[in-house]
């Protein structure tokens, strides 16, 4: 379970006499159910709170734990538990091919070379992205580069994905296909989206607005006060 | 992001001998065709050097038209260089410095076209072993290596984005207005990397 206790995260001011800027105000959640959304105007905070979860951002007031492990005083523990899922999955690619992505993410889990390269294999087909395997990174489309992306982030088996905004760059068909895929994992899934469908498949839907949260429900409830803070 | 043009190339399975041939021996290889032309320095080394180097990505089954596919970025520095010294009266000087730098290459391209960034990692770490007695970890290192080579190709297609997005505003002409927009993205592409990295919880415990 991930659990946040007075988070703020602000950003100082960088002219003497201009105010501070603050993404964040105190926050405390404990996020234990198996699918969470985000939902929330451009700049209301989702990415900031997101990026928390597994250390890419660090707090400047407050705690976030991960299992019991401090973001700040155990960022290892929790890099290995949280993992991450960039909107644009060129940012998330680190090789130059599908397999080598895979075998990279791979490479602290299996020391034989054959074994990782076989193994590499099955998680691409098992994703129907076999395929793709040896083709260049630039010539896959948005969806393919995000089901890899999501391949090579699973591959170290984190028990919570985290996924920011994981739709706005893909077609109806790849927004469904990821949907599908996003369905069938066992992972716990924290995301945020602009997409109300994809929040709706949420257990939990947390509204963010200017740094704060301003509804916390199921879908329904939720989502009905995000579009009244909206109009 | 215009990053298709690979000064390395892409590694793609193949049937060639050089695909089978094992790892440490293809950094021999390498060697071999590579220290030749920088040591003698003549230009018939560096014609044989090069002939050798295409014969042996040839007889892998990796032809001219690949093998010589390293960006025109490239072409034009070794073009550069070349008419610089022919119309110095130096074509032996044009022979051996742009050919010396394309033997270089092709020669790297002989290593990566045939073997995956993994196996090449492997291969880097366990040379690298003794670092181990100054407490640094040779597979670290040797992820290091990969993440600059796999950056390689996008710096320089960053350089043709920096390009396009002059051109879009009319103001091409001025090679110092793409510094900025380059560095800029070299510093961001660094950063964004590291984050990467971190999302999948690595470097891990190797």
């Amino acid at each position: 379970m991930i659990s946040l206790r007075g988070v703020s995260v602000v950003i100082p001011a960088v002219r003497r006499g201009d105010a501070d800027r603050v993404l964040l105000r105190d926050i405390t959640l404990d996020l234990a159910e198996p699918r969470i959304a985000l939902v929330g105007a451009n700049g209301s905070g989702k990415s900031t709170l997101l990026r928390l979860l597994n250390g890419l951002r660090l707090p400047t007031a407050g705690t976030v734990s991960v299992d019991g492990h401090d973001t700040v005083k155990e960022p290892r523990a929790v890099r290995s538990r949280v993992g991450f899922v960039f909107t644009d999955p060129l940012a998330q690619l680190l090789m130059s091919t599908p397999i080598e992505d895979v075998e990279l993410s791979l490479r602290s889990r299996i020391r034989g070379q054959r074994e990782r390269t076989r193994r590499a294999q099955e998680l691409l087909d098992e994703r129907g992205l076999g395929h793709l395997a040896h083709q260049s990174i630039y010539d896959l489309s948005g969806g393919e580069r995000q089901l890899v992306a999501l391949t090579s982030v699973l591959a170290v088996e984190p028990a919570i994905l985290v996924a920011d905004e994981p739709t706005t760059l893909l077609d109806l068909r790849n927004r469904r296909a990821l949907r599908r895929t996003f369905a069938a994992l066992d992972q716990q899934l924290i995301y945020s989206t602009h997409d109300l469908d994809v929040a709706a498949d949420a257990d939990r839907v947390l509204v963010l607005h200017e740094g704060r949260v301003i509804a916390d429900a199921e879908p329904a409830a939720a989502l009905a006060a995000y579009e009244e803070v909206l109009v | 992001m215009n990053a298709h043009s690979s000064l390395l190339g892409l590694y793609e399975p193949g049937q060639g001998w050089l695909f089978r041939f094992p790892v440490g021996l293809k950094y021999l290889l390498l060697l071999l065709v590579t220290v030749p032309p920088l040591v003698w320095g003549h230009w018939g080394v560096t014609v044989a050097a090069l002939a050798a180097v295409l014969v042996l990505l040839g007889s892998s089954g990796i032809g001219p038209v690949r093998a010589l596919r390293i960006g025109w970025v490239l072409w034009i520095l070794l073009l550069v260089m070349a008419v610089y010294h022919l119309v110095s009266f130096n074509p032996a000087a044009a022979v051996v410095q742009s050919g010396t730098i394309l033997v270089a290459v092709l020669a790297a391209r002989m290593l990566t076209l045939t073997t995956s960034t993994p196996v090449l990692m492997d291969a880097l770490g366990r040379a690298l072993g003794p670092l181990r007695w100054v407490r640094i970890d040779p597979r670290q290192v040797a992820l290091a290596v990969a993440l600059m080579i796999r950056s390689v190709p996008y710096l320089i297609g960053s350089i043709d984005d920096a390009r396009d997005a002059a051109r879009a505003r009319g103001r091409d002409r001025n090679p110092a207005l793409l510094l900025t927009p380059v560095i800029v993205g070299a510093v961001a592409y660094a950063e964004r990397t590291g984050e990467a990295l971190h999302a999948r919880g690595l470097p891990g415990d190797d």
